[in-house]
């Protein structure tokens, strides 16, 4: 942990309100990209993450208490997200739930999982390990990844493999649990 | 996403989709009945998504615009001296009616 991110934590888990307050930015400032990231793949998109992340800091300063213990930016991460962004994430759905047929458990999973062997690692173990896992797939099965990753959709990926539609998304689905286990066994080995 | 009746590859492929153009909720909001039934018994659905949201943190985080700080600062801010607002009015409140609660205690005991 950078010593910015130190003294803005000290700060911020401080017993005085105004001390809070006061150290709010100096913690905003070193960690806003950071959080804004992780979030981001939940909701997939800037103007909710700022959203979400308003209320996250919010809550933060009026109970900092989780955070006092905190020792790396991993485990601050790890801590936010359990204790503080969840709450938020679910709030975002709550809302939307009478409306929809998935059961309110479902909902949950989806928009505000519990952490998955993946989803505890930092950016750059997941950027290592998907990288390392794309290696060991197939040509056909890693161009599909790749190109959903860089924005096509799945009527153009079929396209550029010259296949159909469904094709295309049952090739998706298989690669994609391929993946989940490889990159779980490449955690395990690490 | 108005196909109905999707298979479990292709609800995995609308949820990815929605995940990488951040509209979940249309994603959700598509879903029939049957199709919410498939999602909640399938156990690789659920393996998938967890691979989903690590491709979209590392194909898609790192190209997220990232505002202003100081403008979002500003809202954190607001959001905090809300709450104080909040907080110093409910003890206002609380401290008014007690003295309220007490007034009238000692008007019935004069009376009496």
């Amino acid at each position: 942990m950078n010593k910015r991110l130190r003294n803005a934590l000290k700060g911020i888990v401080a017993p005085d309100t105004e001390r809070r307050r006061r150290a709010m930015e100096p913690f905003v400032r070193a960690t806003f990209e950071m959080f804004s990231r992780y979030l981001y793949r939940y909701l997939g998109n800037e103007v909710e993450c700022e959203d979400v992340l308003e209320d996250v800091y919010a809550d933060i300063w009026e109970n900092p208490e989780r955070l006092r213990n905190v020792s790396n930016e991993k485990e601050l991460v790890r801590t936010v997200y359990l204790y503080y962004m969840r709450k938020r994430l679910r709030e975002v759905y709550r809302r939307m739930n009478r409306h929809l047929y998935l059961s309110q458990n479902d909902l949950t999973n989806l928009t505000a999982p519990e952490l998955g062997v993946l989803e505890s690692l930092s950016q750059e173990e997941l950027e290592d390990a998907l990288h390392q896992a794309l290696k060991r797939l197939k040509s056909r099965e890693r161009r599909a990844i790749e190109l959903w990753m860089a924005g096509m959709s799945s009527r153009a990926i079929a396209n550029e493999l010259k296949t159909t539609v469904g094709a295309t998304k049952m090739l998706k689905f298989r690669t994609i649990l391929k993946l989940k286990k490889i990159m779980s066994d490449y955690c395990q080995d690490n | 996403m108005a196909d109905t009746n999707r298979t479990i590859q292709e609800l995995l492929s609308d949820y990815a989709g929605s995940l990488r153009d951040g509209c979940v909720p249309v994603f959700l909001k598509s879903l029939t009945r049957e199709e919410a039934q498939m999602i909640g018994d399938s156990k690789d659905f659920w393996d998938a998504t967890e691979v989903v949201r690590v491709l979209n943190s590392v194909g898609f985080a790192r190209k997220a615009v990232t505002p202003d700080v100081g403008l979002f600062m500003s809202r954190v801010d607001a959001n905090i001296t809300s709450r104080l607002k909040k907080a110093k009015a409910g003890t206002r409140r609380r401290r008014t009616n007690g003295a309220r609660a007490s007034h009238k205690s000692q008007r019935a005991e004069e009376m009496i």
